[in-house]
């Protein structure tokens, strides 16, 4: 029988002997939005970059909609939207000539480009070539690139990197609207209160472990207003006790 | 589908790209100093003339095509979008073949547009090329652009920043533009005398610069003043099937490098 949703089981990553993530098992249900939430260093961007298939697990599987990225690698990237961390858009190419190469070599229409354009504010901005565009700006063509072909899962790196407020809130409506969609959302921040907003579930990560994994609702019944700040505030306590 | 949207990207990249355009001015700069050079021959076939502006080109083309080209792919991988794309259902292979053939079609473009500058100068000065030596300067230097481009693709896989994709692409050059004869006369005196032939004629196919010029030169009617030494090149160059052996041999070198890039770029 076909599992839909994300599986990762027992999957760790070891680079040049040093364990970068320590073994962890994982699911994410069709519809479920998840915050990877720790400090620099604690594992999130390598986690989803095993995630996209950009690197290999030293150990378990990953599976997406029962497809696995080592056996069905075109079918498992196909259901992915990958929003990276690090990312210098190609210069001399315009916002909307980015996004259409990008809908293309997803089999997506122009239209289907302008329609997303339209969606992250960007489309007054269209023929403007993207190496003028703010931090910002470019975040949101770049969150544009990962939603536009509404893939099953949508990996963000850091999305709110470099958003003023308002495109903060924006950004949590479009991750609502992705949602009620049905399409899963995996996303790392340091913006605690993005992930309180917007994700169901919030994971801590500690030197590439899982440190606790729950819902936001069980965060809040604990620590009460102070959320996933005084979650986060005593695992770092219980760390440098 | 992937190829024809990367080499679309590319060659919509290549024309905006500044670089592009100080390199079509040396070119027609260049180009026109051919005309001036080939103004001052007038016979037919190969001449000293004629061997200057192959060895000009030789200079400056192989570094072109490299520098250019290995940067295109470098900064994919410095600017994080290899590693985006490599997200969607593309193949290596798809990407690289994309590059090369987007790159070849920027270049061929360049250096077209620098010989028919010369070409349109040498007309309205009434000292033009002949069209024929006009076209052979263009595929000369087309096949140059082809097979170096192959070597741009491996240095690119190979070399993770631009500044060792110029260490690399300079050390090339130097290697196949400007040290091979003297490199090949210092090694050939270590070996037996009667290895020298058919050692020579076997590291020729190891040397793009030195082949498609062994090629031109043979079929301009020079062949002669490459020695016995290379008899059995200008044998079948000057054979029946002496240009289908020729693109066989650069087809050959332009997938092998290409293989080498794409297997380079996996494990990378």
């Amino acid at each position: 029988m076909q599992t839909f949703g994300l599986t990762v089981d027992q999957v760790s990553k070891t680079i040049n002997d040093k364990t970068i993530v320590h073994p962890f098992s994982l699911r994410i249900e069709p519809g479920e939005v998840v915050a990877l939430c720790g400090g620099n260093g604690a594992g999130k961007s390598t986690i989803l970059r095993m995630l996209v298939g950009i690197l290999r697990p030293t150990t378990g599987t990953i599976q997406l909609n029962g497809m696995s990225w080592e056996e069905q690698r075109v079918d498992y990237l196909q259901q992915i939207g990958y929003m990276p961390d690090h990312f210098s858009f190609t210069a001399g190419l315009t916002a909307r000539e980015t996004l259409e190469f990008y809908a293309a070599l997803r089999n997506r229409t122009a239209e289907d480009a302008d329609r997303m354009l339209k969606a992250v504010g960007l489309h007054d901005a269209r023929n403007k070539r993207v190496s003028h565009f703010s931090k910002g700006m470019q975040q949101r063509l770049l969150f544009a690139q990962a939603i536009l072909a509404k893939p099953a899962l949508v990996v963000l790196d850091e999305p709110t990197n470099g958003l003023d407020p308002y495109w903060m809130d924006a950004f949590v409506d479009l991750v609502r609207e992705l949602r009620l969609a049905g399409q899963s959302v995996i996303f790392s921040t340091h913006q605690l209160q993005v992930a309180d907003a917007v994700a169901d579930r919030a994971i801590f990560l500690m030197n590439g472990q899982i440190v606790r994994d729950d819902t936001i609702d069980q965060y809040q019944e604990q620590y009460g207003n102070v959320g996933l700040y005084g979650a986060f505030a005593e695992l770092v306590s219980r760390a440098h006790a | 589908m992937h190829i024809n949207l990367i080499a679309k990207r590319e060659v919509k990249v290549g024309f905006r790209n500044p670089w592009a355009y100080s390199f079509m001015a040396l070119f027609s700069l260049f180009s026109l100093g051919l005309l001036v050079i080939q103004s001052q021959s007038y016979m037919k076939g190969y001449t000293y003339t004629t061997g200057t502006m192959l060895n000009l080109i030789l200079y400056l083309l192989p570094l072109m095509t490299m520098l250019l080209s290995s940067f295109s792919l470098t900064a994919e991988k410095e600017e994080g979008s290899w590693q985006l794309l490599s997200t969607y259902a593309m193949t290596t292979s798809s990407f690289l073949i994309g590059k090369y053939v987007g790159q070849a079609l920027v270049l061929i473009a360049i250096v077209s547009f620098g010989y028919g500058i010369s070409g349109v100068a040498g007309l309205l000065l009434g000292k033009s090329f002949a069209f024929s030596t006009l076209l052979f300067l263009l595929v000369f230097s087309i096949c140059l652009i082809l097979l170096f481009l192959g070597i741009a693709m491996l240095i690119g896989a190979l070399c993770r920043n631009r500044w060792q994709a110029l260490t690399m692409g300079v050390s090339i050059w130097f290697f196949y533009i400007l040290a091979w004869p003297t490199l090949l006369i210092s090694l050939l005196s270590f070996v037996p005398y009667t290895w020298i032939k058919p050692l020579l004629q076997i590291v020729t196919f190891f040397n793009p610069a030195e082949f498609v010029r062994v090629y031109s030169v043979t079929r301009l009617g020079g062949g002669a003043i490459f020695g016995p030494e290379y008899y059995k090149w200008i044998y079948w160059i000057d054979s029946a099937l002496g240009d289908v052996c020729f693109v066989a041999l650069c087809l050959l070198w332009i997938s092998a490098t290409l293989f080498i890039a794409t297997r380079a770029w996996e494990r990378r």
